[in-house]
């Protein structure tokens, strides 16, 4: 159980480190994406997000406004009861749906041809800005109901505007950073743990096989179930490890078993060698054939020779 | 392994602030004022006040009060002019005590302000308007408490008070605009039916005794109504009921006979509006705000405080 605990530290490790390599990738060093500038057609005064169009909250946005010739704009974002009361007699650009990266519907609002006092005058802005032909803001977006709203400010109107968004984590870089490290320490977390009850936990624990063999009269192995081996006499127990399996230490290690008498072997196909040895103690292997020519000194056979 | 789970520790707290996420609730709603935002408010009141009071001029309250409030100052302001007589300041001795702060959908927001003036002996339950998002906050209510009088505690949800439809009377013995009815017809007429309803409290006993002394007055016929407007503020208390800013109109009607003429003592706010007295017939228009707290359960809406003047005097003819 807890080996399998160890692999899901690890498999859970692989995820979040991938998962903070992505976001380094796609958030990059700036920890922001940046998309625009978008051409927005419009001749009204203002553009506004409707209320539900902003989703996110604790994502940092900045978004530039840029109008040509140097007329004044303004931009803000504000709780949305705010800047829904502010522009709702006001003729404007609804933004009524926006899709990442940049894919926005917009319906236009008939009403009064000004607003109903100086944007720039408000105190429940959550963040604006104002400046001769373009504006920029950079908030995190709280977790409120918020509008963005782009207004113009005196006589003047927002045809030419061009939006200009960015969109990121605060740190997002070095959160993505951070989670990389979290993910390779629960991967080597992981397999500590593994190892550790691999060790605690022994052999049997492991899965290894365990082949029971009898030896027959003849010195032939027979490879016997668990339930048969029960019945027989226990002769010897041998570790055997695979190749790529370092061996147990030499401490744990048993002796080598002592070799045991060969069994007689009468098998008919068995090769007999026959040896002249001549004056200076040397010996010769000769044939069958040529044997005739020799004495026969001894006829005791030889194994293996 | 120690460094192990600091290393792990440090990533959490790394990668786990602020993560951003999509709201489920994208409800329109906004919380009144934020604390800052009340402190704010109430310091730009307190300086304009004590400018008003400095001048002897009402003017300069038009930018931070409105309605009742607004004709309740103007018209104490025009006493002490008539009369040469100091404005009463605020005092430097004020404690902001309880801050209540429902939530909104759409404008008009308030607020209420507790705030407790020590060396007058007084709680003042304030409310703070903003009619739309153009506009600055106003003051648009200031019943006063006496500093040993216990404001029932508001219920809470979410973080923000509770508030309380006009006409909603649910677990109460009548909504507030209900209670506020009953009571103007209880100041107008001891023995109306809705006297049964509504606790005999001293603002009702000390009304009645201005008008008996009214009623004394020899070769004068003397009228008096009440008349209770729309009920704008309510806050659901914790025992599930309510606690109302009522505004209530009250017109004393002077008729003398031929050849005759009322006048008052000097120093007083009807010397100030009718300084010629009145001959053959004249009005005086107050305005009081009560706040009236209507009980959960089958409890009877009771008067807690009040602040109310004369604001207009009419000689008539």
């Amino acid at each position: 159980m807890r080996t399998r605990s160890g692999w899901a530290l690890a498999v859970l490790g692989v995820i979040v480190a991938v998962a903070g390599a992505a976001i380094m990738v796609v958030l990059g060093p700036d920890s922001r994406v940046t998309t625009g500038p978008h051409a927005v057609e419009t001749d009204a005064i203002a553009v506004v997000t409707a209320p539900k169009v902003v989703r996110w909250a604790d994502v940092q946005v900045d978004v530039l406004a840029e109008v040509p010739v140097r007329k004044p704009i303004f931009i803000g974002v504000a709780n949305a009861v705010d800047v829904q009361d502010f522009v709702g007699r006001t003729q404007r650009l609804e933004v009524t749906s926006f899709d990442r990266p940049w894919t926005i519907r917009t319906r236009d609002v008939e009403g009064l041809p000004n607003l109903p006092g100086a944007p720039t005058a408000l105190d429940w802005w959550l963040d604006s800005s104002a400046g001769l032909g373009g504006a920029s803001i950079s908030t995190r977006l709280p977790d409120q109901t918020v509008s963005v709203a782009i207004l113009s400010v005196g006589s003047s109107n927002l045809s030419g505007l061009q939006v200009t968004v960015a969109y990121g984590v605060t740190g997002g870089f070095a959160k993505g950073i951070a989670l990389l490290l979290l993910g390779a320490a629960l991967v080597w977390l992981g397999v500590l743990l593994q190892r550790r009850m691999r060790r605690a936990d022994g052999v049997d624990d492991l899965g290894e096989e365990i082949v029971y063999v009898y030896v027959d009269e003849h010195g032939v192995e027979h490879e016997i179930s668990a339930e048969e081996a029960a019945d027989l006499e226990v002769v010897e127990e041998v570790e055997v490890h695979d190749a790529d399996e370092p061996p147990p230490p030499a401490a744990a290690a048993e002796p080598a078993p002592e070799p045991e008498p060969a069994p007689e072997v009468d098998d008919a196909e068995e090769v007999v060698v026959y040896v002249y040895v001549d004056d200076d103690g040397v010996e010769h292997e000769i044939s069958a054939d040529e044997l005739a020519e020799f004495e026969v000194v001894d006829d005791d056979e030889e194994e293996g020779r | 392994m120690r460094r192990l789970a600091v290393a792990i520790a440090c990533s959490l707290a790394l990668a786990g602030c602020a993560v951003p996420h999509q709201r489920d609730d994208l409800t329109l709603v906004k919380s009144a004022a934020r604390e800052a935002e009340v402190g704010d408010v109430l310091a730009r009141y307190r300086e304009v006040r004590r400018s008003a009071v400095e001048l002897l001029d009402p003017k300069p309250l038009s930018t931070v009060e409105t309605g009742a409030v607004l004709a309740i100052d103007s018209g104490s302001f025009e006493v002490s002019q008539r009369l040469a007589q100091q404005q009463k300041s605020d005092t430097a001795d004020l404690e902001l005590t309880d801050v209540e702060t429902p939530r909104f959908g759409r404008y008009p927001l308030w607020f209420v302000a507790v705030v407790r003036d020590t060396a007058l002996g007084v709680n003042r339950v304030q409310v703070f308007e903003r009619s739309s998002s153009g506009e600055p906050w106003l003051l648009t209510a200031s019943p006063e408490t006496l500093a040993e009088t216990t404001v029932p505690e508001i219920r809470h949800a979410d973080g923000a008070a509770v508030r309380v439809g006009a006409r909603d009377g649910v677990g109460m013995s009548m909504s507030p605009q209900e209670a506020a009815t009953a009571y103007a017809a209880v100041l107008a007429d001891p023995d109306a039916p809705e006297a049964t309803s509504v606790a005999d409290d001293s603002f009702i006993r000390q009304m009645r005794a201005t008008t008996d002394a009214n009623r004394a007055l020899q070769d004068v016929d003397f009228a008096q109504t009440w008349e209770a407007q729309d009920v704008q503020y309510a806050l659901r208390t914790s025992d599930g009921g309510a606690l109302a800013f009522v505004t209530l109109q009250r017109t004393d009607t002077y008729t003398v006979d031929d050849g005759l003429t009322v006048t008052w003592p000097e120093g007083s706010p009807q010397q100030a509006f009718l300084s010629e007295g009145i001959s053959g017939s004249g009005t005086l228009t107050y305005l009081h705000q009560v706040l009236l707290y209507v009980p959960g359960g089958s409890g009877e809406p009771r008067a807690l405080g009040q602040y109310g003047g004369v604001v207009s005097g009419d000689s008539g003819s």
